[in-house]
């Protein structure tokens, strides 16, 4: 029997890209981080706050998400959305999952039993 | 804005690069509200909710560290293989080398030749901790400003020359040779270096009347072995005429030994006439003691080279 440490630590390599793909599709519409940490959470994209949020950070600096900061509410948020750049490098990655679950269910059903 | 909070950013923004600090800090304290809203809205008490919180996001130092995607590491995947062989070399010759040369300084400038062990131990040691040291904080400097090296990728070409069976390591060798020339040393210092009684006489341990002969071939023996580290470390493993040779010296050394224990003529008499329990028998379980290891020690180097040479054939 594996044991959940070796478990935990493979679902979290393969769920750490995506991440990336989740909040680039998710900042097609405007959001500041905490609302997006929820909006993941709700669509199943368990994302620690601590990861997040430098994350958004990084992506801003890579050019593939602009910020904005909004003033109208109670607090100060910083918006971000992401960019054509971010669109562009959502496509490639899109594709790459894409291609990547095709060949899994090609192997899958290729494979000898 | 409550106070355990304030602490967080601040601890926070003092590890980020300071031209980012303040849209951080108001970003963070901003998203801190947010949670803790989140969860007195859900009838949680303010207190015990901010705590949460901040528990939820963690070591502010690590934090920072993602934000400004910095490595926690001393020294990471990068440069590691690069630093351990490094260290690792240095390490192997340099602190003996200055062990030995500041022992021979002791005994032969300075005239004190029973200081010239402790001497080189603790220069050694020295040595050693003073590599680790830098080197380490070279490559964590490195580490920390991602220098490119520029070092020639690792190429297959590599592993054949490495590749090539190598028995006698390069530590083992140097290990040895160092060890004979020491007991070279204690042969040579004990004559010097005497034996200081209560009286204040000073007697050598071992019969300077063997100096006339057996002492000098004794060290001749032991430079010859030494001479045979350096020509099995050439030739990278153990072959039989090297065996032979080190069966041959092994006798050259014990049997003088034996033979000069047997005869009671190692010791310097004088020193036996000193001490009572020498003179009462001591003699005989010093030679019983000193044959035995001496015999085991040859059979055991001896045979050791055998399998060796028989395994590398």
């Amino acid at each position: 029997m594996v044991s959940d440490e070796v478990l935990r630590t493979h679902l979290q390599e393969l769920r750490r890209g995506t991440v990336v793909v989740a909040s680039l599709v998710a900042l097609r519409r405007p959001d500041y981080g905490y609302a997006l940490l929820q909006r993941l959470a709700a669509h199943g994209f368990a994302v620690d706050a601590n990861t997040l949020y430098p994350l958004l950070r990084r992506l801003e600096d890579q050019g593939l998400l602009t910020s904005e900061w909004n003033t109208e509410e109670s607090r100060p948020r910083k918006f971000y959305r992401t960019s054509d750049d971010g669109e562009t490098v959502l496509n490639r990655l899109l594709d790459d999952m894409t291609a990547v679950r095709t060949s899994v269910t090609d192997l899958i059903e290729g494979a000898e039993r | 804005m409550s106070s355990l909070t304030d602490r967080y950013v601040a601890a926070t923004m003092r590890a980020v690069p300071a031209q980012r600090r303040l849209e951080l800090a108001e970003e963070l304290r901003g998203s801190i509200a947010d949670m803790i809203d989140d969860r007195t809205s859900g009838g949680q008490d303010h207190a015990s909710a901010e705590r949460e919180v901040l528990t939820e996001l963690g070591h502010p130092e690590k934090l920072a560290a993602r934000y400004s995607d910095r490595t926690l590491q001393l020294i990471g995947p990068r440069y590691y293989l690069l630093w351990w062989r490094l260290l690792r070399q240095l390490l192997t010759y340099i602190p003996a080398i200055v062990g030995v040369l500041s022992g021979l300084a002791k005994a032969l400038l300075d005239g004190e030749p029973g200081a010239a062990i402790g001497t080189a131990v603790v220069a050694a040691m020295q040595t050693a901790v003073q590599i680790a040291f830098w080197v380490t904080l070279a490559f964590a400097v490195l580490e920390r400003t991602r220098t490119p090296l520029g070092l020639p990728e690792w190429t297959v070409d590599q592993l054949a020359e490495e590749s090539r069976e190598r028995q006698i390591s390069h530590s083992d060798s140097i290990a040895s040779a160092v060890f004979l020339l020491a007991t070279v040393g204690f042969l040579i210092g004990q004559h010097f270096q005497r034996w200081t009684t209560d009286d204040g006489s000073r007697m050598a341990v071992l019969d300077p009347a063997l100096w006339s002969f057996w002492l000098p071939a004794l060290i001749v023996v032991l430079l010859a072995t030494v001479g045979l580290e350096i020509a099995k470390y050439r030739a990278g493993r153990w072959t039989w005429p090297l065996v032979a040779v080190n069966a041959v010296l092994n006798v050259a050394f014990a049997a003088p030994v034996l033979w000069l224990l047997g005869t009671d003529r190692l010791l310097n008499p004088e020193l036996v006439e000193r001490f009572a329990w020498l003179r009462d028998g001591g003699t005989d379980q010093v030679a019983r003691v000193t044959a035995a290891v001496v015999v085991l020690v040859a059979i055991w180097d001896v045979t050791e080279s055998a399998v060796k040479a028989r395994r590398a054939a």
